[in-house]
């Protein structure tokens, strides 16, 4: 709009698939959450440019949708991981020696809670319970999980992945 | 209606009334951070807490909360003071405390509840927020650590404004105000959300550290920009407007404002202004006395009367009783050559009126347009001429529900809003749609015809403008056509909006006819709250057109003053507060005017393109300095009040003429604007029985909330042909400017400080264009060099470029066309 700004360089993406999600909610009502979520599951986040292009086509503010993707933590900004590392941190895992586990990833791949690594196949993320107390500690890798974790058992599990696409 | 007792008093309010708004009407305070009168009730900040009776074990927010019949309120106890004082203490827990260098200190609310409910020491704690300030852009800035997250900065953006700049981020402690992205705030600049925030989280920069708010001296005033007419509270110290102050209790705007109302006053600040009169000699401009100056120009006038003839070209930022003072100016001259800027623009829309519906005014006010259930906009740029009646728009549409539709040769901000059509047209054919319009509602019967003169010549002449044709050449659907003129018909209320101003002077009667026919034939006329809106470009249009600031008799009109003195047969002009070397289509033939007459005088305030080439200059007041009123685009009569005093030597343009007419002669013995304001409405109907000094903060609207039409009378009107060319420049008025003025305040310079074009994104890709390159544009056999500015609402093949700058030089390339071809490289 005006000259009195600071210019941010855009990420270049192909928006093309988030038109094509669009399409398909635009006329929805409540459509936000769902494209949102269907852009995160397509592109692994929230591109900006897919914000820009969401906000013209919902006819939605983009400080608005910018509100919407920082309040919930389901959404990402940043690329991520192909494999998202959910470590559970919840009082059984913890007491089973959750923080362990945790230090193992941060060993093997140098990444701490919500971070990612250069090569963008993994993201470590510490939570609190998911709900599997009998199996702590626990954790899980996209939608698999591990049970009755230990340090020598995550280097396997790490070690498979490492080894897949 | 509701009945309902609050702390002992029994009232009866509306029934859609809320706790708060009842008590308040009944002279009651209930303390409030995130209330405000225009937003919707909210309920953020928890401190106009109260007891309700009925609703026993809980303190009830006031604010959000409706009466009900027989509700007992108390909005003061023990239990509340505690509730309250502790809402505050959580407030404060990471409030910064940095009064003595916040601009807000002295009239925030903040500061002010904490001193009320003497919170002293705070029983809590925890860390204060360290954000940066964000001090990106040079008109507001926002300091996150004073927030108290109210979201009246949020509201008012997305509710009045429309443009949705913030938004509540992040979640639990660590929310805060954001932009998207959080970075700097990049908008229209408007500072709504300066004049909401209650604390000093949002503050307009300009003003930091200019003075203390108890220093200030409050001048209600009206602005000197646009039409609309809103108020505003200049904000003086040390003899300069320091600010414009919230004033949402008198006016026409709610306290609105756009970007040139809240910072745009610093013209009158200028360190560019004229400061004493200055006569040519040896080709040079020096400085002269007074009476040096008067004496040339009286003498120079008196020569040219008695060889061919003198020309009076005035502006529209004058006031009432100067505009009337102007044509006793021209009487003592013995001139009859007596027109205001636009030349044909406002002549053309005038006299188009005339010939429909007999009126020459809007026949509404502003509040009607919010209650409208069909709003046609002819335009997309009323929202960049008119903002704050953009706003008007905005709530009707958002509010109430009503269904807007846009003609208009781009996108614009209206075309945005839920339930909003944009009729998108090819440039200069805004006739032809309407005209189809016009024609769709006579085909399918629809349209109104009882007592209305003209109807089968109109029909006949229709015949060429069915839908499925009009919508091969304009490109507009034929579907979308109809189904516009439908809903206009099929409204309870509708209101047509139609702006015009100097950038828009071709096809300006074609343009007025065509609304009016339309207004006529879908019942906006007839129908009670249906108007048709003429919204003119300057402060006070509509008092020059009411004043009659026109040729009469013989007299010519701006454009036929100019070719004669271009043709060397005027011999003198006399240019008044315009710019017309800038602002006037066809540069080259202004030039040529201001070098053909022998001798030109300009009255102004700076040394404008057309000053220069002056023989004697004559530095005029700004409105910031003035006293008398104002006509805005709803006929109502406002009061301006002078502010500050001229620097220097300058005299308002009511001390000059009247200085001069005594020189030439005519003795005129006025004693002020009341007395002049009493003259002019003994001469002019319309302003017949309006008392100057009973002129009300509301003013006076003049034919009352409602102008009948004289008469029904439709008449056939032609369109014009599509232009040719592979681009096609548009020219109009950017949101940020007004006229050349706004050129010389700092406010809207620094956000848009020169001319550019304008690409829409699909050209700028195909061309390779991005912002800031240089563009050549060639058309009329002349060349400019503008800047590149690359954004979403131009059509492919259409170009635009704003007409307020001088340097620029766009009126080399257009004549007074709507549109023209250019030729576009880089």
């Amino acid at each position: 709009m005006s000259e009195a700004v600071e210019q941010v360089q855009e990420e270049e993406i192909d928006l093309g698939p988030c038109n094509a999600i669009l399409d398909k909610y635009v006329d929805m009502p409540g459509a936000l959450m769902p494209s949102l979520q269907a852009i995160q599951d397509h592109y692994g986040y929230i591109p900006e440019p897919t914000v820009h292009l969401t906000a013209e086509r919902l006819n939605v503010y983009a400080s608005q949708i910018y509100g919407v993707l920082t309040f919930y933590a389901q959404f990402h900004l940043e690329p991520r991981g192909k494999y998202i590392v959910r470590v559970c941190m919840g009082t059984a895992c913890h007491v089973k020696g959750a923080g362990r586990i945790g230090d193992t990833i941060k060993d093997r791949l140098g990444v701490g809670h919500a971070e990612t690594t250069e090569d963008l196949k993994f993201t470590a993320e510490y939570v609190a319970c998911i709900g599997a107390c009998g199996m702590a500690p626990v954790i899980m890798v996209n939608d698999d999980t591990y049970g009755s974790m230990t340090v020598q058992k995550m280097d396997e599990v790490l070690e498979k992945y490492q080894k897949m696409d | 209606m509701v009945n309902l007792t609050i702390d002992g008093k029994e009232i009866t309010v509306s029934k859609t009334a809320t706790i708060y708004e009842a008590a308040k009407e009944a002279g009651i305070d209930i303390p409030v951070l995130c209330y405000a009168k225009k937003l919707l009730p909210y309920g953020a900040c928890r401190v106009c807490l109260v007891e309700v009776e009925q609703m026993k074990g809980r303190l009830i927010p006031s604010c959000t909360t409706p009466v009900t019949e027989g509700m007992v309120v108390t909005t003061m106890s023990d239990e509340i003071q505690k509730v309250r004082k502790t809402v505050l203490e959580f407030l404060l827990v990471n409030h910064v405390i940095d009064c003595p260098v916040c601009d807000k200190g002295g009239e925030c609310d903040l500061q002010d509840l904490t001193y009320e409910y003497e919170v002293v020491t705070n029983r809590f704690e925890g860390e204060k927020f360290d954000l940066p300030t964000d001090e990106v852009n040079p008109l507001i800035e926002r300091n996150m650590n004073r927030c108290v997250l109210c979201g009246k900065c949020v509201r008012v953006c997305d509710e009045i404004v429309g443009y949705g700049s913030y938004s509540f981020i992040n979640r639990g402690f660590e929310t805060k105000i954001a932009t998207a992205f959080d970075r700097g705030l990049n908008c229209e600049f408007c500072g709504q959300c300066v004049s909401m925030c209650p604390v000093g989280a949002i503050l307009p920069r300009p003003f930091k550290f200019k003075a203390r708010p108890w220093q200030i001296k409050e001048v209600d005033s009206v602005c000197s920009y646009c039409g609309n007419g809103c108020t505003i509270t200049m904000g003086v110290k040390d003899n300069k407007v320091q600010t414009i102050r919230f004033n949402d209790k008198i006016g026409v705007n709610d306290g609105n404002l756009c970007i040139r109302g809240r910072f745009g006053y610093s013209y009158a600040n200028s360190d560019d202004r004229l400061t004493t009169p200055l006569i040519k000699k040896d080709g040079e401009l020096v400085e002269a006395s007074w009476d040096e100056a008067l004496e040339a120009v009286a003498e120079g006038f008196k020569k040219a009367a008695a060889d061919k003839g003198v020309g009076i070209i005035s502006g529209a930022r004058l006031t009432n009783e100067e505009l009337f003072l102007l044509k006793n100016v021209a009487k003592a001259i013995g001139t009859e050559n007596l027109d205001h800027s636009g030349g044909e623009c406002y002549k053309g829309v005038t006299e188009g009126l005339v010939e429909t519906l007999g009126v020459k005014a809007s026949t509404g006010t502003f509040p009607q347009v919010e209650d409208a259930d069909v709003i046609l906009s002819i335009r997309s740029d009323f929202y960049e001429t008119h903002p704050v009646f953009g706003m008007v728009v905005n709530q009707a549409v958002k509010r109430n529900e009503a269904q807007l539709f846009i003609v208009a040769d781009k996108k614009g901000k209206f075309g945005k809003l839920p339930n909003a059509e944009t009729l998108l047209h090819k440039p200069a054919l805004e006739v032809n749609v309407l005209n189809a319009m016009a024609q769709a509602l006579i085909e399918d019967g629809s349209a109104v015809t009882d007592g209305v003169d003209g109807l089968d010549e109109l029909k006949k002449s229709l015949a060429d403008y069915a839908p499925e044709k009009v919508a091969a050449a304009t490109g507009v659907p034929a579907e979308q056509i109809k189904a516009a003129a439908k809903a206009l018909a099929g409204a309870n209320k509708s209101a047509i909006l139609l702006a015009y101003g100097l950038p828009y002077t071709a096809q300006s009667k074609e343009i007025a006819v065509a609304a009016a026919n339309l207004a006529i034939l879908s019942g906006n006329v007839d129908k009670e709250g249906s108007n048709l809106y003429l919204c003119g470009e300057k402060a006070n249009s509509q008092g020059a057109i009411d004043l009659g600031v026109i040729p009469a008799g013989s007299g010519q009109g701006a454009q036929q003053m100019l070719d004669a003195a271009a043709a060397g047969s005027l011999s003198a002009l006399y240019v008044v507060g315009e710019d017309m070397v800038t602002s006037y289509p066809d540069r080259e033939k202004v030039e040529k005017a201001l070098d053909g007459a022998g001798f030109v005088v300009a009255q102004d305030l700076f040394l404008s393109p057309t000053a220069q080439k002056a023989d004697v200059v004559l530095p005029a007041a700004s409105f910031a300095e003035k006293d008398g009123t104002f006509t805005n685009a709803e006929r109502r009569i406002q009061r301006v009040h002078p502010g500050i005093t001229s620097p220097g030597e300058a005299k308002t343009d009511y001390a000059i003429f009247e200085l001069l007419a005594n020189k030439l002669g005519a003795g005129l013995s006025y004693t002020g604007p009341a007395a002049v304001f009493a003259a002019l409405a003994n001469e002019v109907d319309a302003y017949k029985g309006v008392e100057f000094n009973a002129i009300g903060a509301q003013g006076v609207v003049w034919g009352g909330e409602e102008l009948k039409a004289a008469t029904k009378k439709v008449v056939p009107v032609k369109g014009a042909a599509a232009v040719d060319g592979k681009f096609v420049l548009l020219t109009g008025s950017a949101l940020y400017h007004s006229g050349t003025v706004s050129t010389h305040a700092k406010g809207p310079v620094a956000v848009v400080p020169e001319a550019y074009v304008e690409f829409g994104s699909e050209d700028a890709t195909v061309l390779q264009v991005a912002d800031g390159d240089m563009i050549k544009i060639k058309a009329n056999g002349a060349e400019v060099q503008l800047k590149a500015k690359v954004d979403k609402r131009l059509p492919q093949g259409v170009v635009f470029a704003p007409y307020h700058f001088a340097e620029a030089g766009l009126n080399k390339l257009y004549k007074g066309e709507a549109a023209i071809a250019v030729e576009v490289s880089k």
